[in-house]
């Protein structure tokens, strides 16, 4: 099998068909995090699948020009910021305060709704976000890694 | 509160799935075993879909859901693996 092209006509097809998808239930496992099962982990490590299907089935050329890795390790520090940002939003009480739930302006919805439990829903993104590129990034990484290739 | 119905079919699918485990053991060769693991797999999500009725919990489902869709992606990568690996 030559080196740098995916799978089968097939395999590409359904990859087509599946990435969305599996982007879109992991968006909606991060976003619901305070509401369903999952969460930030399970959310970013589930896009991340979707990130290694396109990997296998398309194969590491079309990945390298569809992944830059000043991006990927910005977007991953931007999401470890916006967690402690997050945690220090209520820092005239204590860290970790949730001052969003208690007394801001968002995010104090009715509990059940998903514009509720204070930076609960920020720090879900910033943790799926941080897992989503990490996992890509050490995929990708360890796709390149080129010993036994040539 | 578990409806008996269908904690039945899930010993069905449970018993289905020993079966498979059985080839995953015994399987003389890789591919057998790869053939096994992802009948096992949707044996799985038969089995998490029907507890999740059985529980009478909706929100069981999304689990059978990713778990779908990630061993779908973990049997690709043993197939291509198989087939000559990504390089």
């Amino acid at each position: 099998m030559s080196s740098e092209r995916g799978m089968s006509l097939i395999v590409k097809t359904t990859a087509r068909a599946t990435i969305p998808l599996i982007g879109i239930f992991g968006a909606y496992v991060v976003s619901h995090g305070h509401l369903t099962p999952g969460g930030g982990f399970q959310g970013g490590a589930t896009i991340a699948g979707a990130g290694i299907l396109f990997l296998i089935a398309f194969g590491f050329g079309e990945m390298e020009k569809r992944y830059s890795h000043g991006l990927y390790s910005a977007l991953e520090g931007l999401g470890g910021l916006a967690f402690l940002g997050a945690a220090m939003l209520g820092l005239g009480v204590a860290f970790f305060y949730n001052t969003l739930w208690h007394n801001g302006p968002l995010f104090n919805g009715r509990p059940g709704t998903l514009l509720s439990a204070g930076y609960l829903p920020i720090m879900n993104l910033a943790v799926g976000l941080k897992v989503f590129t990490g996992l890509v990034s050490a995929m990708v990484a360890i796709a390149a890694y080129r010993r036994w290739g040539e | 509160m578990i409806a008996p119905e269908f904690l039945y079919a899930v010993v069905v699918v449970m018993i289905a799935a020993f079966l498979s485990l059985l080839r995953v053991f015994l399987g003389p060769s890789v591919p057998d075993r790869v053939v096994g693991v992802d009948t096992l797999n949707t044996l799985i999500v038969a089995g998490m879909v029907l507890l999740g009725a059985a529980y009478d919990r909706t929100i069981y489902i999304d689990v059978a859901i990713v778990y779908a869709l990630l061993s779908y992606v973990g049997t690709l990568a043993i197939a291509r693996y198989l087939q000559g690996g990504l390089e």
